[in-house]
């Protein structure tokens, strides 16, 4: 392989890559604001100076790729006043307004001033003020924070298939807004806010709600869809506040859309069941399990699984299935409509795939069959959901029988039902899934689970022992 | 030294730009008839080098040299663009050609495309330049007709078509790739370079964007030959005549033609321009195009060429020579040039977009007696800050006035801030 050196440290680089991405290799942080690895490269913000010999002038290294033997200095006199001055024009104008900045924290813009600009402003005329324009539900705009790096136009352009994002005016009067002032279209838009490196577009779901310094992190994977993108859960005292998304170059590169991203909600949403409920009434654990033994008796049964649990819980259903309820049959069911993977097709030519629960694949790969394909059902029937799968689809098939949830459930979701056991949702619990392409990922517990939710596990194998004894929970 | 002029003498006569004319008093098309019958790409190009053509929009790249950056293996189609965008203040020299010399424009053009092997040639012209750009379609009109413009021009097999297209008034837009945006149907940007429009350029395809004054020699310099051409020059490296265009207090603004480095900047303001106005003492010469640092009445004994003028730290652009005299505010002026750079930022990347208006803003309180004693050299610092760092030469083109206006012309500007002269 060709190698460069880069602060005096010789590194291996593959032709083609620009200096950041070797730099980054050789532990060498470049400062960046335009750069995106997602997007094409414009060198506009004029942050990346590094000085390259024989080159008379500072080089953007986003814009220079590397090459053979060639010697860069990130740390000289002329890059560090290079980016000092860069920084002094990028703040003439920008509000500094960091204490009611919902970016703060984790803005480039903050990070950057910190560690290449001066604490001293020489700037003392009137900043440059913009009326915003309403972007719709979930981006909020204030442009006077903006710094024109036009990473949301490309965005737009380059991986929502959209171009709705526009720079109009000109030189100092440049306005980065919708077209026409429309709000935005795109179902993707949360990435607007991800990637835009001060507070001008700030996500208005996570607006005033928490600052980013104290979110708790944890990487999981989205449940939205097949699709499986890799996202952090960001929580703190046991709320999740709210996700974004995580680079995973094979799936969903840096990205996801808005439905996955506000996903998160619904197992935060008062209407959720936490407590085991039995017709319109709460009732405890002990009383549950017993309820539920009393009525499912070893017989055979009609077992469904939602394709949004892990293969861990599939697994343990179907092993308990097998060894307590012989000759039972087990269906999947999530999205109607989507029965197989075959079925399982992209939406649109960006992420998002056609079923809503996670792991159709998995349960494929266990071997259970579709709902489609059962005929008939016991009069008891066992519904297992994990909050995804269309609870709803399946119990209009199943009117008349008596319905037993386990799983996430709604109130809403709960009325067909004789009985429901709370268990946990995929921000609460561990596993893995395989997306559509077949490739197997972890969820990871973001939260404790609330109130008395038991895993899928324990309570099968409470069922299963034969006195209920529910330990203090 | 302006015995051989190869432009001026048609100049001022409207029915001068006929085609007529141009076949009977220019020997028209005769160069475009040699090159498509008797030569081949490669021996164009050939000339073309030997005859030491400059770019003449304001770089001063060799133009054979830039044709021959256009790689000749390519399976998309190859562009040649005109760039009739002449937007640097001061400059009017290719709005004479347009006028009254399309055909040679046009017979260029043909030479150029068949040289790097474009079948579309474009001329991209300045929206204020009505006129000329109905000029130019009528003469192209006409030689489309007479069988010098379309398909199998002259027999020869080879085909060409030109289309005038009309830019919407942006400085920004005479820097070769926010040309070709603006060419494109985008916003007048300019590109990140690399990729050169010679690899990527209009649409995509490899590109040469040549200046009007540029493509309209090469018809003179393939009718003498390359060697004749290079020695109207009188200088190294520099073949050919100049237009320059004079303006400001000199007794004989215009454009006029010299043969390239036969002259000093005081033989043209003395000589050609005729001295001062109202004879008064020169203060200070803009010798290229307002980007140009400022030279004073002291160093104007330079020869007027690329080279010298680059040894003396400024540049000869695109030829526009503006002479001041002993009664001009330096730091209104100063100001009126950074106001046009600040207005015309194109405004994608930082140093010019916050720059150009800090400066502007900056010589607005001097001016009007608002300034601290240290805002001259934050100005100054401001201007380094911009210069050489920009995506585009727009940057560097509004530093190098305050730099060298500050530096040469510093008591002017400190008068302003002590209060000892006031805005009038």
């Amino acid at each position: 392989m060709p190698k460069c050196t880069i602060d005096g440290k010789e590194v291996e680089f593959k032709p083609g890559e620009n200096l950041i991405t070797v730099a980054k290799r050789a532990g060498v942080e470049i400062p960046v604001f335009c750069y995106h690895p997602g997007l094409s490269v414009v060198a506009q913000c004029r942050m990346c100076y590094v000085e390259i010999e024989k080159m008379p002038k500072l080089q953007t290294a986003c814009s220079t790729n590397a090459a053979e033997g060639m010697v860069v200095k990130t740390q000289s006199d002329p890059v560090v006043k290079g980016r000092a001055g860069t920084m002094e024009f990028l703040l003439l104008n920008h509000p500094l307004d960091c204490p009611i900045c919902d970016k703060a924290g984790e803005c480039d813009l903050q990070d950057n001033s910190f560690g290449h600009g001066s604490a001293n402003m020489r700037h003392t005329e009137e900043r440059r003020t913009y009326v915003d324009v309403d972007m719709g539900p979930v981006i909020e705009k204030n442009m006077n924070r903006c710094i024109h790096c036009t990473r949301c136009i490309r965005f737009g352009e380059e991986v929502a298939g959209i171009h709705e994002m526009v720079a109009i005016q000109r030189g100092n009067n440049i306005d980065i807004t919708t077209i026409d002032g429309n709000p935005l279209q795109t179902e993707y838009a949360g990435n607007y806010a991800d990637i835009c490196p001060t507070g001008s577009l700030t996500l208005r779901d996570f607006r005033f709600r928490k600052r980013a310094w104290m979110l708790k992190k944890t990487s999981t994977i989205c449940e939205g869809c097949s699709k499986g993108c890799n996202m952090e859960i960001q929580h703190e005292g046991n709320v999740i506040y709210r996700c974004v998304p995580r680079e995973n170059l094979e799936i969903n590169k840096y990205w996801m859309c808005d439905e996955g991203r506000m996903n998160y909600h619904y197992t935060q949403d008062e209407k959720r069941i936490l407590n085991p409920r039995s017709g319109a009434t709460f009732i405890g654990w002990e009383d549950a399990i017993q309820t539920l033994k009393d009525q499912i008796n070893e017989k055979p049964l009609t077992v469904l699984v939602g394709s949004d649990l892990t293969q861990q819980e599939l697994e343990n259903i179907l092993e308990y299935t097998k060894n307590y309820h012989k000759g039972s049959s087990v269906y999947h069911f999530g999205t109607e409509g989507v029965f197989t993977s075959a079925q399982d097709l992209p939406v649109d030519k960006i992420l998002k795939m056609k079923s809503k629960t996670s792991n159709l694949n998995g349960a494929e790969k266990l071997g259970i069959k579709s709902v489609q394909e059962m005929k008939s059902a016991s009069d008891v029937v066992l519904v297992f959901a994990g909050g995804r799968a269309n609870v709803q689809s399946v119990t209009k098939k199943l009117e008349g029988k008596k319905l037993i949830g386990i799983g996430v459930y709604s109130l809403n979701e709960a009325e067909s039902f004789s009985m429901v056991l709370p268990s946990l949702s995929f921000t609460e619990k561990d596993g893995t899934i395989f997306n559509h392409q077949g490739i197997e990922q972890k969820l990871k517990r973001a939260i404790q689970p609330k109130n008395t939710i038991k895993a899928i596990s324990e309570i099968l194998m409470l069922t299963a022992n034969k006195k209920v004894k529910v330990g203090a929970n | 030294m302006r015995q051989n002029t190869l432009f001026e003498q048609h100049f001022w006569k409207d029915s001068n730009r006929s085609l007529d004319y141009y076949l009977q008093n220019m020997n028209g098309y005769q160069a475009a008839q040699k090159v498509l019958k008797e030569m081949n790409p490669d021996q164009v190009i050939e000339e073309v080098k030997k005859g030491n053509l400059r770019g003449r929009g304001g770089a001063g790249f060799p133009m054979g040299m830039k044709w021959g950056f256009i790689p000749k293996a390519s399976e998309k189609p190859k562009y040649l663009v005109c760039n009739a965008d002449e937007s640097e203040p001061g400059t009017c020299k290719d709005r004479q050609i347009m006028r009254y010399t399309p055909h040679l424009l046009i017979e260029g053009l043909i030479i150029g495309s068949f040289a790097i092997g474009c079948k579309h040639s474009y001329i991209y012209i300045r929206g204020e330049y009505v006129n000329e750009a109905k000029l130019l379609n009528a003469a192209i009109e006409e030689a489309y007709e007479k069988g010098y413009l379309g398909k199998n021009i002259l027999g020869s097999g080879f085909d060409l078509d030109i289309t005038v297209h009309r830019g919407a008034g942006a400085y920004i837009c005479g820097e070769e790739t926010g040309l070709l945006n603006s060419l494109e149907g985008k916003r007048g940007e300019p590109r990140v370079k690399p990729p050169f429009p010679a690899v990527s350029g209009a649409f995509g395809c490899p590109t040469a964007v040549n200046n009007v004054e540029s493509i309209a020699n090469v018809p003179h310099l393939i009718r003498m030959g390359g060697d004749a051409f290079a020695q109207l020059g009188k200088i190294d490296k520099s073949g050919g005549t100049r237009l320059i265009s004079l303006s400001g207090h000199v007794k004989k603004p215009g454009v006029y033609e010299i043969q390239a480095g036969s002259v000093t900047l005081r033989q043209i303001i003395e000589d050609i321009g005729g001295g001062i106005i109202n004879d008064k003492k020169l203060k200070a010469v803009i010798p290229g195009g307002s980007s140009s640092p400022i030279l004073t009445a002291d160093e104007i004994d330079v020869v007027y060429d690329v080279e010298p003028l680059m040894k003396v730290g400024t540049m000869m652009g695109s030829a526009a020579i503006m002479v001041i005299h002993e009664d001009t505010d330096l730091v209104k002026l100063l100001l009126r040039i950074t106001k046009f750079y600040a207005h015309e930022s194109c405004g994608q990347c930082t140093p010019c977009r916050e720059g150009c208006h800090w400066m502007e803003s900056i010589l607005h309180k001097i001016l009007h007696g608002e300034a601290k004693p240290t805002d001259l050299d934050l100005l100054v610092d401001v201007a380094q800050n911009i210069g050489g760092k920009t995506l585009c030469a727009l940057g560097d083109a509004a530093a190098g006035p305050v730099i060298s206006f500050v530096k040469k012309f510093r008591p002017e500007f400190e008068s302003y801030i002590k209060g000892q002269k006031r805005y009038a």
